[in-house]
């Protein structure tokens, strides 16, 4: 991305580490207390599912923000083309997992959900590598310009093939989720969690916290490996890469391809969120629109790019906000004068994390990501690691 | 005049450059070259600006596709191979502008250079399946085992952009060698380092050639370090191969003193 800078070290060079790092207890607890939070996060919120769904919207944001910052941060190809992915896999988790309506005017092929799912996440990575030859050729602005081309295609697509997507006055359900005959719907009976009846919200919260979660785990260990580095030194050098044994073409298709299945999983997630697909009426505003695509571009931005953690942290901010403002709108009667003009939740968060991208690109190249790392180690006085360990 | 090493290795061949021509457009950048970089010798390849030592160094690395002419190591031609293979080959590069990333720790830059001896893709990676980790520790090791050979050790855990130009030279030829190449192609390694740095880069590329018993191609301005360390010299001129022999040969060659005088005049292009 940038040359190599001949500075002198910011820090005193750190000792040599010992072979193996001692086990940083604070941390692991720090990271189950987290889990376990999420897993209690139900609990907490109990009967009212509304702080639920919330919830499960950041975690659609992680799973697209996470293959999203691979892509942009790691392999260096910018791309705003996430809500033409989360489109195709929503339709295609319709498409495979549907039957086809009463009328017989939707194209449905009765797939059991899960591999309906795993389907529709292969059909994004598939679609991705098709845009291969175009994003292997582009660089910079001009390739996310080319990836923009594919929100317009997705909303024109999505409109004119209704037999798929089920048009944009009605849309389509798509079929309720399960694994094998575990359904998640509202059932009577239903398990609970210290009190809490684990109904189609709760199930939801969990399939997709695993599912983050996954994706998380993946992305993580993949930017530590070998196709990391791929990725990277394609990013910085094509002709170092090269000579170093990398095939740029194919690396990059790969990248493409693997943060457009990522989508896809965000798009299979947004459907089942939504309980309907239904496509866009116009492309400024809506489930699949250009903000998203700059929502998740900023999520990655405000994380530091390529950083699976600040992809975490840039998706609570601009998918959390959101919904938690809109929240205290209908709780606390915010925004009552959004209607005739005023502020709403959206236009407000909109405008904070606009004002968030603009001081990270000013102050703090590296993102959330790099403030949490200066964190930890003004605290443990650890040597400052690479800022692409992912 | 050849100070061969104790013992040349079966592995190590010979690099021949054959009647290469290069040209863009109307630009003749190479012509008719030819040489060959016996092995486990270093070899220099030096020449005044301009001359096409670093686009012969991209013919042999597949980055460039000659005009005409080819590029043989052994019995491989390396003309018609994409230029991704030359580091299975066992071609490894060091480039005239650092081309690190500057963002990445200096192992895990150097852990690139592994790549064509490891395998594995996002999924492998990803669930940090045992054996992957197993195996990436012992390349890990391995190239431990190369910075502590550049002198780059102490800084393993340093961000490149954070190192000081000369360190940051040395680690690109470490990437280089983390390829466990049989020939070694250094484009200008003291090119921006000072005295001190450039004598000791010296002893560096004699020591490696010494300890791998590897062949090395080198491009370098600093004559000092090419007569104090090369076991031949091939000299470039406006893209003409214009002498090529021992250092004490080339020294002496007429031509070589008018090329590098600028007596001859300049030729048009
Ligand atoms: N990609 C290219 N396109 C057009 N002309 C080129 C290209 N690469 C090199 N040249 C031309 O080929 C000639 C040789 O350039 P080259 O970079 O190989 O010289 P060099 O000997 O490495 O010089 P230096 O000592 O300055 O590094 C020059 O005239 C240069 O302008
Ligand atoms: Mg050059």
């Amino acid at each position: 991305m940038s040359e190599v800078t001949v500075t002198p070290p910011e820090t005193e060079a750190p000792p040599t580490p010992a072979p193996r790092r001692p086990r940083n207890w604070l941390k692991i607890a720090g990271v189950t207390l987290f889990l376990v939070l999420l897993v209690l996060f139900p609990v907490f919120t109990g009967t009212d599912v509304a702080y639920l769904k919330a919830g499960q919207y950041v975690l659609i944001g992680v799973v697209g923000a996470v293959g999203l910052t691979m892509l942009v941060g790691q392999a260096g190809q910018l791309s705003l083309a996430t809500p033409f992915f989360l489109l195709v896999g929503a339709v295609s988790y319709a498409v495979l997992a549907g039957d086809s309506g009463d009328s017989g005017d939707l194209v449905g092929l009765g797939l059991p959900p899960v591999v309906a799912a795993v389907g529709a996440v292969v059909i994004c990575g598939l679609v991705g590598l098709a845009f291969a030859p175009v994003s292997g050729r582009l660089r910079g602005i001009y390739l996310g310009v080319a990836s923009l081309s594919l929100v317009f295609l997705g909303l024109y697509l999505g409109q004119s093939l209704d037999m798929l997507s089920g048009g944009t006055s009605t849309g389509r359900p798509p079929p309720t989720f399960a694994i094998f005959d575990f359904r998640f719907a509202n059932t009577e009976p239903a398990p609970t969690i210290l009190g809490v009846a684990v109904q189609k919200q709760q199930r939801l919260w969990y399939l997709f916290l695993v599912l983050a979660i996954g994706a998380y785990l993946l992305a993580r260990g993949a930017v530590r490996s070998r196709i990391g580095r791929a990725w990277r030194a394609v990013r910085d050098n094509e002709a170092a890469a090269t000579a170093m044994g990398v095939h740029v073409t194919r690396v990059k298709a790969g990248a493409f391809t693997i943060s457009s299945a990522y989508a896809g999983l965000a798009g299979v997630m947004t459907a089942l969120w939504l309980d309907l697909v239904k496509p866009d009426e116009n492309e400024f505003v809506g489930t699949y629109s250009i903000t998203v695509a700059i929502g998740y571009l900023a999520m990655v931005i405000i994380g530091g790019l390529g950083s699976i953690p600040g992809a975490v942290a840039g998706a609570v901010l601009v998918n959390g906000l959101p919904q938690l403002l809109t929240l205290g709108a209908t709780e606390f009667g915010w925004f009552a004068d959004a209607r005739f003009g005023g502020p709403s939740p959206v236009l407000i968060s909109a405008f904070v994390y606009g004002v968030a991208v603009v001081l990270v690109v000013m102050f703090e190249p590296g993102g959330l990501a790099a403030i949490g790392r200066r964190l930890a180690h003004v605290r443990a006085a650890r040597p400052t690691r690479g800022g692409d360990r992912g | 005049m050849t100070a061969a090493p104790a013992e040349i290795r079966e592995d190590v061949r010979t690099l021949a450059v054959d009647d290469v021509t290069l040209r863009f457009g109307g630009i003749t950048a190479l012509s008719e070259v030819s040489f060959a970089v016996r092995p486990g010798t270093v070899h220099a390849l030096i020449g005044p600006n301009g001359a096409g030592k670093s686009s012969c160094f991209n013919v042999i690395s597949g980055l460039y596709r000659p005009t005409s002419g080819r590029v043989r190591l052994g019995d491989t031609d390396l003309t018609g191979t994409s230029p991704h293979r030359l580091a299975a080959l066992g071609v490894g590069r060091s480039f005239q502008n650092i081309a690190l990333s500057p963002h990445s720790t200096v192992r895990d830059n150097v852990l690139l250079g592994r790549h064509a001896l490891t395998r594995g893709g996002f999924f492998s990676g990803g669930l940090r399946l045992p054996r992957t980790v197993r195996t990436e520790r012992r390349h890990v090791a391995r190239v431990e085992e190369i910075c502590a050979f550049l002198g780059v050790d102490d800084r393993l855990d340093v961000p490149v952009g954070a190192l000081p130009y000369g360190v940051a030279k040395r680690v690109d030829i470490a990437r280089a060698l983390a390829v466990e190449p049989t020939l070694l192609l250094l484009d200008e390694p003291a090119a921006g380092l000072n005295a001190t740095e450039t004598a000791e880069m010296g002893v560096t590329i004699r020591d490696l050639r010494d300890a791998l018993g590897i062949s090395v191609l080198l491009v370098e301005h600093d004559m000092g370090l090419v007569m104090g360390i090369a076991d031949r010299v091939s000299v470039l001129d406006f893209g003409r191969l214009i002498a090529d022999g021992s250092p004490a040969e080339v020294q002496a060659d007429p031509e070589v003193i008018r090329a590098y005088l600028g007596t001859g005049g300049e030729e048009p292009e």
